[in-house]
């Protein structure tokens, strides 16, 4: 028992490894938690203490938040937390710490690990039932034999079955669903993805993929009022946001512009980290966080050192190359504009004019070209909102948002995600990765504008 | 016959290590291996087949320059002994060496050994 003590002393001391599963409703949240000191965000539920349940879930992904809730190792706890002070609807952890102030999430994660580790507090226990889906047995009269490398049906599933490789050798094909909750994938992102060895061969997506957290809301559009109480929570939740507010009202272009920016700056952190530069991914997120108009000194060294950078660009030249025509299918936005697409919503604004702004456009549609291009605009973004001089924009239903053109029936997210299939099929893994973190994919945004359109013809 | 009881000693003492060991594993990790933490981590979503498969792994042409650059260190170790003695001239045939060695690089480049894809 001393052993122990003394272990949960020293770990005590350091920061509470949490899995986070981000709902809708989050986003605001959820990339700015690996810049608190008491928490370190893993990529695996396994390597886990506490899991963070932030946002709103729907049926699909309430499930899968079980099960991911069940693959932390035990002692194991929940830290909850939803937009809007609304409780927690419907989650099965019962008892799960229920926070509403998103401040408080790194200091409740400390306190519950400690608690867990001394044994203050009983495990979260399982919420699956500890059933194999099918029990494992071989056609032979113990068990034993059959097809495959073992006979039976292993842990309750079958084997791989076959297909072709490049080579004509037949080989397993192993189904692989992908997401709503695994990193670096955007959350609420699913995808059936056919993989043999890791190269990808067929990916398709399950009907419920284009969904978000909000969809349980969303069903109830039909029979509420648009401006039913849960429509209202949701908008009001969103209404901080200087996008949705210029689709409806005049907006400086100075906070657009900063607001797109510090997303492009805490974008690339993001990307950075996924490629390896954890550390450095580290300061960008904190350069994102405190980058003004008036210092954008930071942004171009920023900008300097990844055009030197040459593992990145072996990284990611090449990689997820969007073509010209691809591009065009697309509403706008940044993976467009660098596909040589210069489609952007801002050459339309008189304010926007006066400024003689000019879409920042590249051509070679990659995975680097899109780095590149989101770097490039957040510095346009900042001379902008330096020069911009108090100046509002028109609101013309339309907006250019942080992934393209945003409007009641515009959403750049589910263009990007319909495009994904066409994108992955003969991609290695990490190179698959590397492309939809470049994306950068929104499944809450077209939600979001959903509620728009109702909110406009509410009022 | 000392020998064997040394022998013997070792392995009892070794078994009951391992007897030890394995009986406290309950007390130092108090968790067991339900079916839904056997699942692997996708993402949340079960899988339907089981994760055992069979594939490409290509690494035959890989295994060959492999061992082309294992063969190379060997030479070079009778060589550093001698490199102080000859000077320039085993420097001149190591690199000479070296180059050939090099162009089994190349090709396996060119054939697309080193992707993985």
């Amino acid at each position: 028992m001393g052993l122990k003590t003394a272990f949960a002393r020293l770990a005590a001391g350091a920061p509470a490894r949490c899995f986070a599963i981000v709902g809708a409703g989050a986003d605001e949240i959820a990339p700015w938690l690996r810049l608190d000191p008491e928490l370190a965000i893993v990529d695996s539920p396994r390597a886990a203490d506490v899991l963070l349940v932030l946002g709103r879930f729907n049926e699909d992904t309430l499930h899968a938040a079980a099960a991911v809730h069940d693959l932390v190792p035990p002692p194991r706890g929940v830290v909850s937390w939803s937009p809007g002070h609304e409780a927690a609807r419907g989650l099965p952890f019962t008892d799960a710490v229920a926070l509403s102030d998103p401040s408080e999430i790194g200091s409740a994660a400390v306190r519950l690990r400690d608690e867990l580790l001394s044994g203050r507090r009983a495990s979260s226990p399982d919420i699956l039932p500890d059933v194999d889906p099918a029990p494992w047995r071989g056609v032979g009269p113990f068990g034993q034999g059959g097809a495959g490398m073992t006979g039976g049906v292993p842990y309750g599933r079958p084997l791989a079955g076959r297909a072709n490789d490049r080579d004509g050798l037949k080989l397993d094909q192993i189904l692989v669903r992908v997401g709503p909750f695994l990193p670096p994938f955007p959350p609420g992102l699913m995808l059936d993805v056919k993989i043999q060895g890791d190269v990808i061969q067929e990916v398709s997506m399950p009907a419920a993929a284009l969904d978000d957290g909000s969809s349980v809301a969303d069903e109830h559009h039909s029979s509420e009022a648009p401006g039913s109480t849960e429509a209202m929570t949701r908008f009001a939740a969103v209404q901080h946001d200087p996008f949705i507010a210029a689709l409806m009202r005049p907006v400086p272009v100075a906070d657009l512009e900063l607001a797109r920016a510090r997303h492009h700056l805490a974008w690339l952190a993001e990307a950075l980290r996924v490629s390896g530069l954890e550390a450095y991914g580290r300061r960008v997120l904190k350069l994102a966080r405190t980058v003004r108009p008036e210092a954008a000194e930071p942004v171009d060294d920023l900008s300097r050192w990844l055009r030197r950078n040459l593992s990145l660009r072996w990284g990611t030249s090449g990689v997820g190359v969007v073509s010209a025509s691809q591009a065009a299918a697309l509403p706008g936005g940044p993976v467009a504009r660098a596909a040589g697409d210069g489609r952007d919503v801002r050459s339309l604004d008189p304010a926007y004019q006066r400024l003689g702004f000019m879409p920042v456009v590249l051509e070679v549609g990659d995975a680097l070209a899109r780095w590149r291009l989101r770097v490039a605009e957040a510095q346009q973004a900042l001379t902008l909102a330096k020069r911009s001089n108090g100046s509002v924009t028109t609101p013309s239903g339309l907006v250019e948002g942080l992934r393209g053109p945003m409007g009641a029936r515009v959403s750049a997210s589910t263009a990007l995600v319909t495009m994904l299939p066409e994108l992955l099929v003969g991609m290695e893994w990490g190179d698959a990765v590397t492309a939809v973190v470049s994306l950068d994919i929104d499944m809450a945004e077209a939600a979001v504008l959903h509620d728009v359109a109702a909110e406009g013809r509410a009022s | 016959m000392h020998g064997i009881a040394a022998a013997l000693a070792i392995f009892f003492v070794t078994l009951v290590g391992f007897l030890i060991l394995r009986a406290s594993e309950r007390h130092i990790a108090p968790s067991k291996s339900t079916a839904p933490a056997r699942v692997p981590f996708t993402g949340g979503r079960a899988p339907d087949t089981h994760a055992w498969n069979r594939y490409h792994v290509r690494y035959y042409p890989m295994s060959l320059l492999f061992l082309a650059f294992d063969m190379e260190m060997v030479f070079m170790y009778p060589w550093a002994v001698v490199f102080v003695d000859e000077g320039l001239i085993a420097l001149i045939e190591m690199l000479m060496f070296i180059v050939i060695l090099l162009f089994g690089i190349l090709y396996t480049w060119r054939e697309r050994a080193l992707e993985w894809a």
